[in-house]
């Protein structure tokens, strides 16, 4: 499997290693109200789609950036790859 | 009492052959400097670099060399470069961090890594059994450089010449790393 990482090109994937749902960059606030229940979804509920899949992926043996890879899990065809560090500040995150 | 005198030895002992055609040799006496971007000081960076060594800023993934070609600038990251550059002795650090006067964040990584010269017609032969980078020169061009595994060592790569890689890897494994080299000359030629 090729990962056309942004900014260096198509890279193999064994250079990389893969964390997870790219939701986990949305982070609850710790101090709101209702904390302890939004940390119960954000830690343990998890959709899991069969077919097109937002997920996270580190460069480890390359440039150690964290990127957003849009992959189909039933074809494994990757349609996007978003450095991670953008998709933050898209989301009003500040890095 | 006894007297002692220390001098430095080289990682790899010196070694430097010819196999088949390549060329292999340890750089003796590399200086490895990291710099890292203080936090929204690109351009700070740019002028000292400009004015220090003459040089830009290389994008991640190219090298930029020092008006006088002796310091090559490799852009490893978003904010993080690499100055590669003989010296000999200690204290390479300050032959950057003197002149970048705290534009940059310094760190010496001169003796934790080793540097290979890898040379000859058939070189991408040799690292094509290893590397899972395309070097071939209209992928990998004369100013590309990456960071990669071979063998499940970490290495930097850039080019020297028309047919003629640099590779930088570490110095704790730097025996297995060479090993990987022989055995791959070894296979593919």
């Amino acid at each position: 499997m090729i990962i056309n990482h942004p900014l260096l090109g198509p890279r193999d994937s064994a250079e990389f290693t893969y964390l997870g749902d790219a939701s986990l960059i949305e982070r609850p606030d710790w101090q709101a109200e209702d904390a302890a229940d939004q940390f119960h979804d954000y830690l343990y509920l998890r959709d899991n789609p069969a077919g097109e899949h937002r997920e996270l992926w580190f460069h480890e043996q390359g440039d150690r950036s964290w990127l957003v890879v849009t992959r189909n899990t039933l074809t494994h065809e990757i349609t996007k790859v978003e450095l991670a560090r953008d998709v933050a500040r898209s989301l009003g995150r500040s890095r | 009492m006894a007297e002692f005198s220390l001098y430095a030895t080289p990682a790899l002992g010196g070694y430097s052959t010819t196999h088949d055609g390549i060329a292999l040799e340890e750089l003796d006496g590399l200086g490895l400097i990291s710099i890292a971007t203080p936090l929204d000081s690109d351009a700070a960076l740019a002028a000292a670099l400009k004015k220090g060594f003459g040089a830009e800023i290389p994008a991640v993934g190219k090298v930029a060399s020092s008006s006088d070609s002796k310091i090559r600038f490799l852009g490893m990251a978003p904010g993080q470069l690499f100055a590669a550059f003989e010296h000999d002795g200690p204290n390479a650090e300050g032959a950057i961090a003197d002149k970048l006067a705290g534009a940059g964040y310094t760190t010496d990584q001169s003796d934790v890594w080793v540097g290979l010269r890898i040379a000859g017609p058939e070189v991408r032969t040799v690292l094509e059994r290893i590397c899972p980078l395309d070097l071939a020169p209209n992928a990998f061009a004369q100013d590309k450089v990456a960071r990669t595994a071979m063998e499940h060592m970490a290495a930097i790569v850039f080019r020297e010449g028309e047919d003629g890689f640099v590779l930088l890897t570490a110095r704790s494994s730097a025996k297995s790393f060479l090993h990987a080299l022989e055995v791959s000359i070894a296979n593919a030629l």
